[in-house]
């Protein structure tokens, strides 16, 4: 122990060195770097054609700039926004029964049974590991083009997603309620409907939210494979080289989308506000 | 009405109770008391049959154990908080009723007997809160009344007041005493203070080490339950 102008000061001990570590480090980022050079070869990136592509770019943007903001292009591209956020809320609305009894079943806790828990987490991994457009591709051949693919598509993925995060919410409740009623005599169904549901239901209701944002913005891309909706309009418009009505529609789906997750957040953040209430 | 004899818990090797025997009649609150780890809220677990007995019986009546005859106030209350009042004491029927009954809202007689059970509690006026906005207290109050509209015979308290200030506790401890006395009820609370056992319960039972040590009137010291053998280094 030293003393400085009357501070007492002690030596820092030197740090023990551990080689493994060490070593382990280097290995992490040798392999992340070979992962990185492995990457840019197999994509293809190449900073050349970039600056030569700049011409075409800004021949896009030319012919893009300004928006063709004409009743006739505008009127179909606010009615498409509609059919768009109508396939992005009935996906998530009618995902709602299948999510709810999948997730009682792959929580722990309110699943009957080890098997059932296990098959129900499978059936959820399979639904997410499909992405939607994939699914929207499989309903436009068996149903035909239109929004009605589209929302069968998100219903089949977003039951994937929200059944494991509302699972996840359900295992994360408090254990006590549920323990009192089940002392009480009350049978699972019982305790999941009187004690565990009602104390998940805020946390729950914000995950559905969270969902619908996120279904609004996927049911665009839906539209790009021909799933009807905005997306539609945005894919025709390149393809007849329109750029100008293109951009028209991209400025609408940027309202869509902010007006939608604008209202998503509130919601949950008032229901996030009444839970502490 | 309670009657547990000989029972012994094992936690894995080590024995947490050897061979207790404890009653507790009708219309009696008997308090149990003890330090940590001396068994007292194994005891109340065996009871309520939430932990695996290896030797002993509990019965009630002089018959075998209804899972219903017997309810359970806890330490941490344990209400829904986002659900009325009233719907948290109707839950103490579920036990009672039929599954069909009971998933779109409470039949209208549970819902009456809820509120009387409410009544009894003194919160009757309360039926529509939601239960997490009443103070600690009133909380456990609703609990009791959660218990009682489970139409007990035995009502177990497992360290009821540990969470509340002492005007709370008082009230809460006064309550269950005046349910065992009025409604002949029998009811055996784990406490952790000895003060609250002496004024409102009717006979206190010492457990140290998994033992029985003490057994009789409520005014009795009890500070032998709580010394320290060993010299702590």
């Amino acid at each position: 122990m030293t003393t400085v102008d009357g501070v007492r000061r002690l030596p820092v001990p030197p740090k023990p060195r551990r080689p493994k570590a060490m070593l382990i480090g280097w290995a992490i980022a040798a392999v992340v770097v070979a992962a990185h050079t492995v990457a840019w070869e197999t994509t293809g990136i190449s900073l050349g054609a970039l600056v030569d592509g700049w011409r075409g770019m800004a021949d896009f943007l030319g012919e893009a700039i300004p928006p063709d903001l004409s009743w006739k292009v505008l009127g179909p591209s606010l009615d498409a926004a509609l059919v768009t956020l109508w396939i992005g809320l009935l996906g998530t609305t009618l995902s709602v029964p299948i999510s709810l009894l999948l997730a009682l079943l792959a929580a722990r806790g309110t699943a009957p049974a080890e098997w059932v828990y296990q098959a129900a987490r499978a059936v959820l991994s399979f639904l997410r590991a499909v992405p939607d457009v994939v699914f929207a591709l499989i309903f436009v051949t068996a149903v035909g083009l239109g929004p009605f693919p589209g929302v069968l598509a998100l219903v089949c993925h977003n039951v994937g997603v929200m059944g494991k995060l509302w699972a996840e919410a359900l295992e994360d409740a408090d254990p006590g309620p549920p323990q009192a009623l089940r002392s009480a005599g009350a049978n699972r169904v019982q305790v999941a409907a009187h004690a565990l549901l009602p104390s998940v239901l805020p946390q729950l209701a914000g995950l559905l939210m969270y969902r619908f944002d996120v279904n609004v913005r996927s049911s665009l891309v839906l539209g790009l494979v021909g799933a009807g909706g905005i997306g539609f309009l945005i894919n025709q418009s390149i393809k007849l080289f329109k750029f100008d009505e293109m951009l028209t529609h991209i400025l609408v789906v940027v309202v869509l989308v902010v007006a939608v997750d604008r209202l998503s957040a509130v919601v949950r953040r008032r229901l996030s506000e009444g839970d502490h209430a | 009405m309670l009657a547990l004899s000989g029972i012994t818990v094992r936690y894995g090797e080590r024995p947490v109770l050897h061979g207790v025997d404890v009653t507790v009649s009708r219309g009696e609150l008997l308090a149990v008391l003890g330090a940590n780890g001396s068994g007292k809220s194994t005891l109340l677990r065996a009871a309520a049959d939430l932990v695996p007995v290896a030797a002993g019986q509990v019965t009630v009546d002089g018959g075998p154990r209804d899972r219903l005859d017997l309810a359970l106030v806890f330490q941490r209350i344990h209400l829904v908080r986002r659900r009325s009042v009233l719907d948290n004491v109707c839950a103490g029927a579920l036990g009672r009723l039929p599954l069909r009954s009971s998933l779109l809202g409470f039949p209208r007689e549970v819902r009456e007997e809820a509120m009387a059970c409410l009544e009894r509690v003194g919160l009757a006026d309360r039926a529509h809160d939601r239960a997490g906005s009443l103070s600690g207290g009133q909380q456990q109050r609703v609990a009791v009344a959660r218990a009682l509209c489970q139409r007990p015979r035995v009502v177990l308290a497992d360290e009821p007041v540990s969470a509340l200030d002492p005007a709370a506790s008082e009230q809460v401890l006064a309550l269950l005493a005046e349910l065992a006395h009025v409604e002949g009820l029998a009811v055996l609370a784990v406490l952790h203070q000895p003060a609250l056992a002496a004024r409102h319960a009717d006979r206190v039972v010492g457990l140290r080490d998994g033992r029985v040590v003490l057994d009789g009137r409520p005014d009795q010291s009890v500070d032998s339950l709580y010394q320290v053998l060993e010299p702590v280094s």
